[in-house]
């Protein structure tokens, strides 16, 4: 057996062994062990259960919340920087929730939330939920969400991802487009430009609606630095 | 202030002692359980170690995860799963597209096998950390298998968004380069996404 | 008797209740320690026994604690049917993962602990029927007889009383004044920190407290 795969192999038993050997003296380390939330200072801590109990009372997920916290705990972050990250995703999945409706599904309001959080507004996520057809909107909101963070202009990302939403576009459609974008990205295109220009790509899968949307417009005069 | 119960308002002390008055129990409903114990296989011993490694680290779920499973949600959330293969591939596979939604039951509760793979030549160690595992390094590790410097790791997840980083050296905190960018995790590093096909939940 | 006993009362004190405070404690029953010390040692026995093939100890701690759990799950829940549910449920779920029970810990703090898990996925699964109920008190309230006949009625105004609560801090004063557990052991048992547990069972009272504070004044 390799070194690799013999590491692999006995760490965990051996945190096993270990737990099973300190038995009933050394429940500290047993409780840390099943309680990672344990680690937190009694103040941080406090103040994050709040926020679990808040998140309850208002019928929200608290698994978000609840990895959040971990995250933090992981990256040995301050105290107070994991409540601060603990409340935005509380803030975030409510105001989704609310933009949203009561019959989202949890993918969906992660990935709302996510939207929410690089700045996509309320009003744009009430705009899509609009226009539901069968499908979710949890392929769309990421792919909003990455393509934000890699420095397309918010409102193109968010008018081009709303056309394509409304013209019928699939999960395929819209993870295609990322991957091309990316591609461009990483090959000089400017953000906004590859978004632009992938997005002409994809052919309408629906009747185009009724009324054209308000914002139906994209942004031509592409500013390179978001 | 003390929370012991002789020095409670005397209303709150009131409503605490009646409510410690002993319930009638229906005796059909004990008969019932019973019934249903002896129908029920002899449990089995548990080794100690098994035991912890078994035991639950959350005891509650999540209401929504909660309510959905109670309700069944069929049809609704389904689709069309993309199980993105971490080297680049995406894999349509036997699921269904967008707009078949209402025909297909949901496999709401199987666990998908997902390929994470890491392309770190200098790396002496790298570990999958994410919400399925509680962002712990030590959960999975990730191993290179003939190829030096290709890391990879299968991890079973339930279908759904997830996301998660790589750990390298214990110290680095390295987004997947072939995966969509989460959303700023309020740390300052960056994590990944992935949505595992299948029903949504 | 409870109303106007409780008006001329000050706050906290047990020896001033008089008829009121100590009358309506002589029911419960507080177990001695010895008996407790003996239970404990049943109970792991009797879970070997299980282990070992012999189902009728499993009846034996069904016997035990069924009551007790009943009681848990009637105030948590508000009606017998649901309550039943989740004691089946309880115990079935305490049955079949008997092998995971480790002797270290207390077997009523392992059971409480599925009890207590089996009550709140029973209620996040039926919602609707507490809305239900919370009209009904609406009704009550505006009867025309503002003062509920006390002494017949006493346990379903507490039901209803403990309903208005939400969930989570009706299960901590719960767990704390109807079980008398510690703060460590609701800990343990609900995976929730003491501070928090402390400031649930502090906001429940209070609760309680203003609810009685509208009554009075009608």
């Amino acid at each position: 057996m390799s070194v690799l795969s013999l590491r692999r192999v006995v760490s965990p038993l051996a945190l096993c062994a270990l737990t099973a050997v300190a038995g009933a003296q050394d429940t500290t380390a047993r409780v840390r062990e099943l309680d990672p939330l344990a680690r937190l200072s009694e103040a941080t801590r406090y103040q994050v259960e709040l926020l679990f109990d808040s998140a309850r009372v208002a019928k929200l997920p608290t698994a978000p919340l609840e990895s959040k916290a971990l995250q933090g705990i992981a990256l040995r972050a301050d105290g107070r920087r994991i409540v601060a990250a603990v409340r935005a995703v509380f803030r975030s999945l409510r105001d989704a929730r609310a933009a949203l409706g009561p019959s989202v599904t949890l993918d969906e309001l992660k990935s709302a939330a996510g939207a929410l959080q690089v700045g996509i507004t309320t009003a744009e996520l009430r705009h899509l939920a609009q226009t539901r057809h069968e499908k979710q909107l949890t392929v769309p909101l990421v792919v909003l969400a990455d393509l934000v963070t890699r420095g397309v202009p918010r409102d193109t990302a968010s008018q081009t991802i709303f056309q394509l939403w409304q013209r019928g576009a699939a999960d395929d459609d819209f993870l295609g487009l990322w991957r091309g974008v990316e591609r461009d990205i990483v090959s000089g295109t400017a953000p906004g430009v590859a978004l632009l220009n992938r997005a002409r790509e994809i052919p309408s899968r629906g009747p185009p609606p009724a009324t054209p949307p308000s914002s139906a417009r994209p942004d031509r005069s592409e500013n390179p630095n978001p | 202030m003390s929370d012991e119960l002789d020095s409670l308002d005397p209303y709150v002390q009131w409503i605490a002692s009646e409510a410690r008055r002993s319930v009638a129990v229906d005796p059909a409903a004990r008969r019932r359980l019973l019934e249903a114990v002896r129908a029920e296989p002899v449990p089995q011993r548990h080794s100690r170690v098994l035991a912890w490694m078994l035991e639950p680290r959350r005891l509650a779920l999540p209401p929504l995860a909660t309510a959905a499973l109670a309700a069944g949600l069929v049809g609704i959330g389904v689709i069309s799963g993309l199980l993105i293969h971490r080297d680049g591939r995406l894999a349509t596979e036997q699921l269904p597209s967008a707009g078949a939604a209402g025909s297909q039951l949901p496999d709401s509760v199987t666990p998908r096998a997902v390929k994470f793979v890491l392309i770190a030549p200098q790396a002496a160690r790298v570990s999958l950390v994410g919400d399925f595992n509680g962002w712990d390094a030590s959960a999975n590790p990730m191993v290179t298998q003939g190829v030096k410097g290709m890391w990879t790791v299968f991890v079973p997840l339930q279908p759904g968004l997830h996301t998660y980083t790589f750990v390298v050296d214990g110290t680095h905190f390295v987004a997947d380069p072939t995966a969509p960018i989460a959303p700023d995790d309020g740390y300052g590093h960056k994590s990944s996404v992935v949505l595992v096909g299948g029903s949504s939940l | 008797m409870l109303p106007d006993a409780a008006r001329s009362l000050p706050a906290g004190k047990a020896e001033s209740l008089g008829q009121f405070g100590v009358a309506s404690c002589n029911h419960v029953t507080r177990e001695p320690r010895r008996w407790v010390i003996a239970n404990e040692m049943s109970d792991a026995a009797d879970v070997q026994r299980v282990l070992s093939g012999d189902v009728d100890a499993f009846a034996r701690l069904v016997d035990r604690y069924y009551e007790r759990c009943a009681r848990f799950a009637v105030r948590m829940l508000g009606n017998r049917d649901d309550a039943e549910d989740a004691l089946q449920a309880t115990f079935l779920r305490a049955y079949r993962s008997l092998g995971k029970y480790q002797e270290r810990d207390k077997f009523s703090a392992w059971l409480y602990r599925i009890l207590v898990n089996q009550c709140r996925s029973l209620a996040a699964r039926r919602n609707q029927r507490e809305r239900v109920f919370v009209r009904e008190e609406a009704v009550l309230l505006n009867a025309p007889d503002r003062r509920p006949n006390w002494s017949g009625e006493d346990e379903e105004f507490v039901q209803r009383v403990l309903a208005e609560l939400d969930p989570l801090l009706r299960e901590a004063f719960l767990l704390k004044y109807v079980e008398e557990m510690s703060y460590e052991e609701m800990s343990t048992l609900t995976g929730v920190g003491v501070s928090a547990l402390k400031m649930r069972v502090k906001r429940a009272c209070d609760r309680l407290r203003a609810r009685w504070e509208r009554i009075k004044d009608e």
